[in-house]
């Protein structure tokens, strides 16, 4: 795939970017740009880490006042900005098809009944989810995340939410929505006006605990815990969404989607009228 | 013969690794179109667009909040799908438009689903036989 490249958001840990070592790991040989802001303290350390070419600056406060970030916080240490610039930067590139990956993965994996093993040619996996993504007309898909299996694996399914890596296109634009828990602020409110978005669970990726990892969103969450993180999505979803406790290593408030009540189901061509 | 060790059959451990179940995203629609009371829940609305109209707020403010009361409204998109399969054509295509139900044309989805989970299991196996 030539129209293709991986977006790494990031911001203040130009130093430990570790989605872009396991990309690597896991045989993916493609171009990788880091998108930061123009708020970022370390910028110089990315470029002289990864190149003047490979990183990709965008204007944050620019994007802020032009998207809905859900709340009058004026907090821009958030990762919404960078989801939302990546559709710009990828026309400005030449690319119609991306990802976006937030920048502390560790493992990409295949996931079956008997667990996860490393995914070792990443590019051939891209190719395979892009193929699906390319001829289904959906909004987004996303891998699974590790959390998605407690309790034990499901079965291969594609489930309507969508988080943490998308693939995109230039010519499916989205925005995502309100300054935290962005993504399903977005996948709630799109997904109920008709978008698809997917997790595909056949496939796994896994990253640093929630709060746990210096940088990125840590010090947002500890400043207001996660309730108003979780809230946000209730202000936008009010009628299938609500906050409730999730306990883990780290038990915290979280938001409750009542599926059923969220997403319009998809169905076969053959009951619509012709 | 078959393989037996303390860890169980391995032959059956073999085979279950490439049995996965596999999940369409598609709803099949029920056979019994339901009431259209059934899809949607609105109590709550009501209750706001009551309490709204008894207030002594200006008409444009009162315009907003109902139309804003309207979030409120809990739909039931199973039963909204149940209901679209027994519908007539003009309903259908207003449910369409309105994107009450989203309708896989040509199994682009359900049939894209099988062969992605085909060529990851084959990648697999590539990496892993």
């Amino acid at each position: 795939m030539n129209d293709f490249a991986v977006f790494i958001l990031t911001h203040g840990r130009a130093d430990n970017v570790i989605t872009f070592k396991t990309l690597k790991k896991c045989g993916y040989t493609g171009p990788v740009y880091l998108v930061i802001d123009n708020e970022d303290k370390m910028t110089n350390e990315y470029i002289k880490n990864f190149g003047e070419e490979n990183v990709k600056i965008f204007d944050k406060k620019k994007m802020a006042d032009s998207i809905d970030e859900g709340n009058n916080f004026d907090n821009r240490k958030v990762i919404i900005h960078a989801r939302n610039a990546c559709f710009e930067i990828a026309k400005e590139l030449g690319i119609k098809y991306f990802i976006q990956l937030d920048d502390d993965y560790y493992y990409f994996g295949y996931r079956y009944d008997t667990g996860a093993k490393i995914i070792k040619n990443l590019d051939e996996v891209f190719r395979i989810v892009f193929d699906f993504y390319k001829n289904s007309n959906i909004t987004s898909i996303a891998l699974s995340q590790g959390g998605d299996h407690i309790g034990g694996f499901s079965g291969i399914k594609l489930k309507r939410k969508c988080m943490n890596s998308f693939f995109c296109s230039t010519d499916r634009p989205f925005q995502f929505i309100g300054s935290i828990n962005e993504d399903v602020n977005t996948y709630t409110t799109l997904g109920s006006r008709g978008h698809v978005f997917f997790t595909f669970t056949n496939l796994q990726l896994d990253q640093k605990d929630t709060q746990s990892n210096k940088g990125g969103m840590t010090d947002q969450y500890h400043l207001s815990g996660t309730y108003v993180k979780s809230f946000h999505t209730v202000m936008m979803q009010p009628n299938s969404v609500k906050v409730s406790m999730m306990n883990s290593n780290h038990p915290r408030l979280h938001h409750s989607i009542n599926w059923k009540e969220t997403t319009p189901m998809i169905i076969d061509q053959k009951y619509k009228i012709q | 013969m078959k393989q037996f060790n303390i860890f169980g059959n391995l032959e059956n451990q073999e085979e279950k690794k490439y049995t996965t179940k596999i999940e369409s995203p598609i709803y099949e629609p029920k056979n019994q179109k339901p009431h259209i009371m059934e899809l949607y829940d609105n109590q709550k609305t009501r209750r706001l667009i009551r309490e709204i109209d008894l207030s002594t707020l200006p008409i444009e403010e009162k315009m907003f909040l109902i139309d804003a009361a309207r979030r409120h409204t809990v739909f039931n998109y199973e039963k909204v799908a149940d209901y679209y399969a027994h519908s007539s054509k003009e309903m259908q295509e207003f449910m369409e438009r309105s994107a009450l139900v989203i309708v896989d044309f040509e199994k682009a989805i359900q049939h894209g689903f099988v062969k992605m989970c085909d060529d990851i299991k084959k990648q697999y196996l590539e990496e892993y036989e």
